[in-house]
């Protein structure tokens, strides 16, 4: 099988969104029955805890969105009033703001870096099971461990970020004790935390590819660079657009980091939706403007995916 | 790729006549790997630190921390393990994880392979909504899902805290790329066979995906040994407590034992680490020898 | 395997469901009456402290049986809320200071405490927990801050001993002379944020809200004197923000490292002070017009719902007032109980360092109280220690961030 071959069966197989239609002709009722059954004994394991612990909670948040909450005292109705609310609110902008930031800075550099990582680890190298093992340790370091660290390599005065910065001359920002910069400190904190995150992913990725794709790309005299553009990367597609549908997902819900490293500030400069939410709702005494808000960020998410899922057919191919 | 390292590795073991290339290579070679262990040691630092400070007694944050503690002390773990009940609150997140970790291989391989070897009508609204049960943070339905588990009679209870982590969407959709991507010749030959749906899953597909299935072992273990929120609103007996909730507690209204959180967190770290290794080396070793490859 | 897997699964559903029917809800039948109590107060190495006085308390009311759940510090707030939205908040419960009393008494949710002995409290701790003359909570324990010096850096400077006779004038000139940069050596340490805020807009003669509680009075000439009094040490007197001042544990270490001469901070530090190489002692705070000081105080509360609450009462008050609490608290050093018999806290002034601990008495003497605006406290306390710190970094001057915090403020006051 040539590298051309290997790239015209990909092509040719369909999307898994875009499906024939689902019951062939030619089929029996009681086979339909049959078929029917099969597909929700698959589906129902899951299907059932989902609706249940999730779904319904949802559902409940969309109730509680319409009503004025401080978790105390008897809800009281507002309609959409929450909703007008939150949109008058500068700070809903700001939030929303911030965590679009954060996406935009972390995602490809935990992305790049994670690839760059997993191609590197996957192959040969002396110990790269122990080397694999000490790039997952900040992925299962707690954040309140790993903001503690971050605060001090940042640190402005003495942190050493800043004293080797100072080394070549450079004065060092104020990072986390600065409002423009205490985002970017929590995007490097992130990436560097997550990237054994996405390394493992992608592994799994890339040992899923069959050695015989390179076999036959060596076989047509491909070099490293296009092997790694003709099969490497097609062929992990599939975990690519996993990583980057979950990262996105996981983004605009960033928090944990946020709490831990800058707890919102200075001043507000790198608050996000999620810590915007929580203080709503267990500290500010405003439980329905926070499920209004996770309501709002629901239907961003909601959108980004869907165009994430449309988008794959250009970029994503399935063995 | 690995054919790439082993063109590498040849550059070391064969002594062939060094023509230019050849020293490319070996410079490549190097620099990847200084690369690649500077990397890890800066990845391994966090950890040194926490490892150091909770063998400091008395030991405070904003001192540059010493490489050698001043007079290192075991008395931090041994707080831990004799002063607290860590070891059965170790046990008891074991316990959760490694049942949230079954039911969730199941409930995720069993959707995963409906959302790619079944088509039926709706597949993608339905492959839609389950992804949305992502899409809200949990924080906001935490206060629902409370109330919900209490009209169940389920507060304070394992079952409780285990319920809402049977299934994920995020094991579904990693297995469901991963099955997207296990040639369909495969389950054609069975069905020519006469294997149903049950023989395709758990013949051809399962031990096909093995290493998505270490990966989702890790996470979805991983996902219940540090879940903090709801095991700590759901859980409130002393005995049922969990690691992240126990390690939260070391922390005071205003004072904090530092060298005790760091060792509670070298506690919790080990075993995923281990966990980790272990599922490496397990895909490996079942790609190696499953020959389906 | 599957199938057996999705049997075993459903069988958990259905076990699931039937639990439903018994857990819930088992009314004791003669017997001794169980009743819960939530605590962080406990959390962090006092649980066995607490474990005493249960077994104390069970001991001298056989028919009652303390079912202790204890959370973290850190989280308990969010359990409690849970809790409390749920209907399932514990018999007794513990109440994190006076400004998260206020919103949970506004809303219903405390039992009034009949029949309660006031004379055994401290009374103004005690009509912290009280709304129009009726008891809601009880005062648990109480700390309050203090200024703390080091004896050896003021020898060496030739300054003489803070008093309570002191002034900001009397602190601002020691420390200027205590401050020596180029050995690393800070005059004074105070945090900027609104705790202190609200304490030394008092200290100046001023007050954080109007008589009234309907709008913020901190804006005017005495209470941005205040707030200068807070930020205008950064940098001259005490370390800046890009120092690493505002971390977790930076000012004690530095005060135990001795680099630091002055420091505000509270009582809880006592324990990780004991074995500091310095020679250190504490003194009431400087006041400016008047003397003012911040008190926090934790508080027990008996639920609204609670099936019994005379039975809750009774743990309320003897965990907040009995004479085996107070020998442990004394005993262990854990917080001071809130009681006004100075003869049973008298073993507490010669427990060791520091020498005058008179002072934390003297302190509590005169507190400034602490405004409480109900579901918006914690918004109120973020708004102002954020425009103080931008005031603090040199992002705003103090009288913009005086106008921002007042705005934001008033906002959160008009609903």
């Amino acid at each position: 099988m040539s590298v051309s071959n290997a790239q015209t069966s990909l092509v040719d197989r369909a999307p898994q969104f875009v499906h024939s239609k689902p019951v062939r002709d030619g089929r029996t009722r009681n086979n339909k029955v049959r078929y029917a059954l099969t597909v929700l004994a698959f589906l129902l394991p899951s299907a059932v805890p989902l609706l249940l612990f999730v779904l319904g909670p949802m559902v409940a948040a969309a109730w509680v969105s319409l009503n004025q909450w401080n978790l105390l005292a008897p809800m009281k109705w507002v309609g959409l009033g929450n909703y007008a609310k939150l949109l008058g609110d500068p700070i809903t902008g700001d939030v929303f703001l911030h965590t679009v930031y954060y996406i935009v800075g972390y995602l490809p550099l935990v992305y790049i870096g994670g690839l760059a990582l997993a191609l590197a680890l996957n192959t040969a190298l002396k110990g790269r099971s122990f080397l694999r093992g000490i790039y997952f340790l900040p992925v299962v370091t707690s954040w309140i461990v790993v903001a503690l660290v971050w605060r001090w390599l940042l640190s402005p005065s003495n942190g050493i970020v800043n004293s080797a910065l100072a080394f070549f001359g450079i004065h060092g920002p104020g990072w986390w004790t600065d409002p423009h910069w205490a985002m970017p400190s929590i995007i490097i904190a992130s990436a560097w935390k997550d990237l054994g995150f996405i390394m493992v992913i992608l592994l799994a990725g890339l040992q899923a590819i069959p050695s015989d794709m390179y076999d036959a790309a060596k076989v047509d005299g491909a070099g490293w660079w296009r092997r790694l553009f003709s099969v490497t990367l097609p062929l992990l597609s599939p975990s690519s657009f996993f990583v980057l549908v979950i990262s996105l997902i996981n983004g605009f819900q960033v928090f944990d980091q946020v709490y831990a490293m800058t707890g919102g500030g200075p001043n507000g400069a790198s608050e996000v939706v999620v810590q915007q939410i929580y203080d709503l709702t267990f500290r500010y005494g405003r439980a329905g403007e926070a499920s209004a808000l996770s309501w709002m960020l629901f239907v961003v998410v909601l959108a980004v995916t869907v165009i994430q899922i449309r988008g794959q057919k250009r970029w994503v191919t399935y063995a | 790729m690995p054919d790439a390292t082993l063109a590498m590795s040849r550059g070391f073991s064969t002594k062939a006549p060094r023509s230019r290339e050849a020293n490319l290579r070996l410079a490549g070679v190097i620099v990847l790997h200084a690369v690649i262990i500077l990397g890890a040691v800066a990845m391994f630092f966090p950890f040194l630190w926490t490892i150091i400070t909770s063998l400091t007694p008395g030991a405070s944050l904003t001192n540059t921390p010493a490489l050698i503690p001043a007079n290192p002390s075991l008395g931090a773990y041994q707080q831990l393990f004799v002063e607290r009940p860590f070891a059965q609150v170790i046990l008891n997140s074991f316990v959760l994880a490694a049942i949230t970790t079954v039911v969730q291989l199941v409930t995720s391989s069993t959707a995963a392979y409906a959302f790619s070897r079944l088509p039926f009508r709706g597949q993608t609204a339905v492959f839609g909504v389950y992804l949305a049960t992502m899409m809200i943070p949990l924080q906001v339905l935490i206060v629902p899902l409370f109330v919900e588990l209490k009209t169940f009679g389920l507060l304070d209870t394992y079952l409780g805290a285990l319920l809402p982590t049977f299934a994920s969407a995020f094991g579904i959709f990693l297995l469901r790329q991963a099955i997207n991507q296990v040639p369909r010749e495969l389950d054609e030959a069975a069905t020519l066979d006469g294997a149903g749906h049950f023989r395709i899953f758990t013949g051809i597909i399962l031990p096909n995906i093995r290493p998505a299935i270490a990966t989702l072992v890790v996470f979805a273990f991983m996902g219940s040994w540090n879940s903090f929120l709801w095991p700590l609103v759901v859980l409130r007996s002393p005995e049922l407590q969990t690691l992240p909730i126990a390690l939260a507690g070391l922390q005071g209204q205003y004072t904090s034992q530092w060298d005790v959180i760091m060792a509670g967190s070298v506690i919790s770290v080990l075993p995923m680490l281990a966990l980790y290794i272990f599922a490496q080396k397990y895909v490996i070793q079942g790609v190696a020898s499953s020959g389906i490859k | 395997m599957n199938r057996k897997l999705m049997v075993a699964i459903g069988l958990a559903g259905v076990a699931a469901l039937a639990m439903t029917g018994c857990a819930s809800g088992t009314p004791s039948s003669g017997g001794p009456v169980t009743i819960t109590y939530s605590n962080f107060i406990s959390n962090g190495g006092n649980e066995k402290n607490l474990a005493t006085i249960v077994a104390a308390f069970e001991k001298k009311n056989p028919d009652i049986k303390v079912d202790v759940k204890t959370l973290p510090y850190d989280s308990y707030g969010t359990a409690l809320q849970t809790d409390l939205a749920a209907g399932t908040p514990a018999d007794v419960f513990d109440i994190n200071g006076p400004s998260s009393y206020g919103p949970y008494q506004a809303n219903g949710v405390l039992a009034e405490l009949k029949g309660v002995d006031s004379g055994v409290y401290n009374t103004a701790l005690l009509d912290s927990y009280a709304t129009d003359g009726k008891q809601y909570a009880l005062p648990t324990s109480f700390s309050d801050v203090v200024l703390y010096y080091n004896k050896d850096l003021f020898d060496a400077a030739g300054v003489k001993y803070p008093t309570s006779d002191w002034t900001w004038a009397d602190e601002t000139a020691a420390a200027a002379k205590l401050t020596d940069k180029a050995a690393g050596v800070w005059g004074d340490h105070q945090p900027v944020t609104y705790n202190e805020y609200y304490k030394v807009l008092v200290q100046n003669g001023a007050s954080f809200l109007t008589k009234d509680g309907k709008k913020a009075a901190f804006n005017t000439p005495a209470g941005i004197e205040a707030a200068k009094w807070l930020v205008d040490k950064s940098g001259t007197t005490m370390p800046t923000i890009a120092d690493g001042q505002g971390t977790a544990d930076f000012d004690t270490n530095l005060f135990k490292d001795g680099k630091l001469a002055m420091l505000h901070t509270g009582i809880w530090v006592f324990s990780a002070f004991a074995d500091a190489p310095a020679n250190w002692d504490i003194a009431v705070e400087p006041g400016n017009k008047t003397s003012a000081n911040a008190v926090f105080s934790n508080g027990i509360g008996v639920s609204a719902t609670s099936k019994h609450p005379a039975q809750a009462q009774k743990w309320a008050e003897f965990m907040s007032a009995s004479d085996t609490m107070v020998n442990v608290r004394l005993d262990s050093g854990w917080e001071l109980p809130a009681i006004s018999d100075a003869k049973k806290l008298a073993t507490y002034l010669d427990k060791g360092k520091p020498t005058n601990r008179q002072a934390v008495f003297d302190a509590a003497k005169k507190i400034a109280a602490a405004p409480s605006i109900g579901d918006n406290q914690s918004a109120m306390q973020d708004a102002i220690t954020g425009e103080l710190i931008e005031a603090q970094a040199g992002r705003e001057s103090v009288q913009q961030a005086l106008d921002n915090a007042e705005k934001k403020i008033n906002a959160l006051l008009a609903g």
